[in-house]
């Protein structure tokens, strides 16, 4: 079961708890840094006056110490945990585009592949038949030929549908105009009618709309699925820096992350950005699931 | 000729019945899973399978490792592997030692091929009667490939069509009619292959693959 919430905040000490929370947690490189600066200063003024004879400049150095402490804690002893984290979502990453890139050749080779194979065969066999009557070798049998070149013909569009489909799935075309745009789509003509919110007056990264725009989908769908749900709502907006895309039904609700399950896969996809992923879904509903996302990568 | 045809895909497999049985033959069974295949092969004895080698419920290799199966267990069925993409490695498996009988009975052809439906009930029909099929594209890559470059280099153009058309299956006189000469020229063409490359002569068509198969690595 993958990790719905990755977070990246180490375990403070009690004492960092108590004097910076919770402004460190949002900004520790930024506490890490003024905590250096103002450690360094300290320190420097302590030796000053040490070596002026002033021999309680030795608790200024033990401020500094305190300081710099604090800024290693803040700074340093967080980089393991933070290395493992993108290890673990480098991998995340490298597995799902395997994962989607054999997807995409099962799609083609099942589909559209093996569909003008087919169109092929008939066209060849219509060819056939077509030369001899040509050739004075057989009677033209015009309606057998035209039978072979209909199925041809609709087998080619069925194709040609194949093949829009898949591309829409590995880029919406919809997504080049905006987040908004593609959502307001994606929202238009659900059996389970959508109220749609959008509020993201900043572009966020091409990689990240495509993240939130599968997130919906994935979630919409599922509401058709299986909620039973008579409404849903479906909401992107920037909140302190950070996109959020919720999706909510008063539904049946018991939506839960099952290993190898959508949402698992939606948790994994969020997580490869360092995003976050959130149900709420008592039994008996209603379904609240959040997407929260960097506005960049 | 009786055909067993095995192939995942609904629509290739209907076109395929379709073709063959306008072509006047006889398919008696098509299924679409290499277990399926076998029973068919054992029930129906039948002249010649056409197999995929993608199927349910691998979708790797299922098809060709049926394929090698029924070589084995019946070589008198002819085996026509068929799949979307040429491994020369399937051919050498199939041609190899696993499935005994060398290469009288089998071919192995790119899907794009059944496009050109008289050439492929042709190539069908080679394989049924003990024959060999290899697609062009095998050939191709495997004289890319070969490990003997130079003793190739020391073939005309024209020895070289013939190679590549002698390993494909095709008798002298099918070789003949592609390259608009005639069998005498034929002839001659091949007895130089053969002593330039230091292969030693041989009558079957099917031999004589295996021959050039086996010198060119596969």
């Amino acid at each position: 079961m993958p990790a719905l919430t990755n977070d990246a905040r180490p375990t403070q000490p009690w004492i960092i708890n108590l004097l910076v929370r919770p402004s460190a947690y949002r900004h520790p490189r930024a506490w890490g840094a003024a905590c250096v600066a103002a450690g360094t200063w300290i320190l420097f003024l302590g030796v000053i006056l040490i070596s002026f004879g002033f021999w309680w400049g030795a608790a200024l150095i033990a401020v500094s110490a305190l300081e710099l402490w604090i800024a290693y804690r803040l700074l340093i002893a967080p980089l393991p945990q933070r290395v493992r984290e993108l290890e673990q979502s480098r991998a995340r990453v490298v597995d799902d585009s395997a994962a989607r890139l054999r997807r995409i050749e099962r799609d083609l080779h099942d589909g559209a592949q093996a569909q003008m194979v087919a169109v092929a065969m008939k066209l060849g066999l219509a060819r056939e038949r077509l030369s001899s009557a040509v050739a004075g070798t057989k009677q033209p049998d015009l309606e057998r030929v035209l039978e072979l070149i209909v199925a041809a013909h609709s087998g080619a569009k069925e194709a040609i549908t194949e093949l829009r489909d898949l591309a829409r799935g590995i880029h919406p075309p919809v997504l080049d105009d905006g987040l908004g745009t593609a959502l307001r789509s994606l929202a238009a003509g659900r059996d389970v009618p959508v109220e749609l919110v959008v509020d993201v007056p900043d572009r966020p990264s091409a990689a990240i709309e495509t993240i939130a725009y599968f997130c919906a989908a994935e979630l919409l769908t599922n509401i058709a699925k299986h909620s039973g749900a008579r409404h849903a709502t479906l909401e992107a907006v920037n909140m302190a820096g950070l996109l959020r895309v919720r999706v909510t039904d008063d539904g049946v609700g018991g939506a839960h992350v099952e290993s190898s399950g959508g949402l698992a896969g939606l948790a994994d996809r969020v997580g490869t950005v360092d995003g976050k992923l959130h149900i709420s879904s008592p039994s008996g509903g209603p379904t609240v699931v959040d997407v929260e996302l960097p506005f960049h990568v | 000729m009786r055909i067993v045809i095995a192939e995942d895909s609904a629509v290739v497999r209907a076109g395929l019945a379709e073709i063959l049985w306008d072509h006047g033959h006889n398919v008696v069974a098509a299924v679409g899973n290499g277990d399926d295949l076998r029973a068919a092969v054992s029930e129906h004895h039948p002249d010649v399978a056409v197999v995929d080698v993608r199927m349910p419920p691998s979708y790797t290799d299922e098809g060709l490792r049926a394929a090698i199966a029924i070589r084995r267990d019946h070589p008198k069925t002819g085996v026509l592997v068929f799949s979307q993409y040429i491994e020369t490695r399937y051919a050498a498996d199939l041609l190899g030692g696993a499935s005994g009988g060398g290469a009288a009975g089998v071919g192995y052809l790119l899907k794009d091929r059944v496009a050109d439906v008289s050439e492929f009930v042709e190539a069908l029909s080679r394989v049924a009667a003990g024959g060999t099929a290899l697609d062009p594209e095998v050939i191709t890559q495997l004289l890319g490939a070969s490990r003997r470059p130079d003793a190739l280099d020391s073939l005309t153009a024209r020895e070289r069509d013939v190679l590549a058309l002698m390993a494909e299956g095709r008798s002298n006189g099918a070789i003949a009619g592609i390259l608009v000469v005639s069998e005498r020229a034929v002839e001659k063409h091949i007895a130089n292959i053969f002593s330039k490359l230091g292969l030693p002569p041989s009558d079957a068509d099917h031999r004589r693959v295996l021959a050039v198969l086996r010198y060119l690595g596969a």
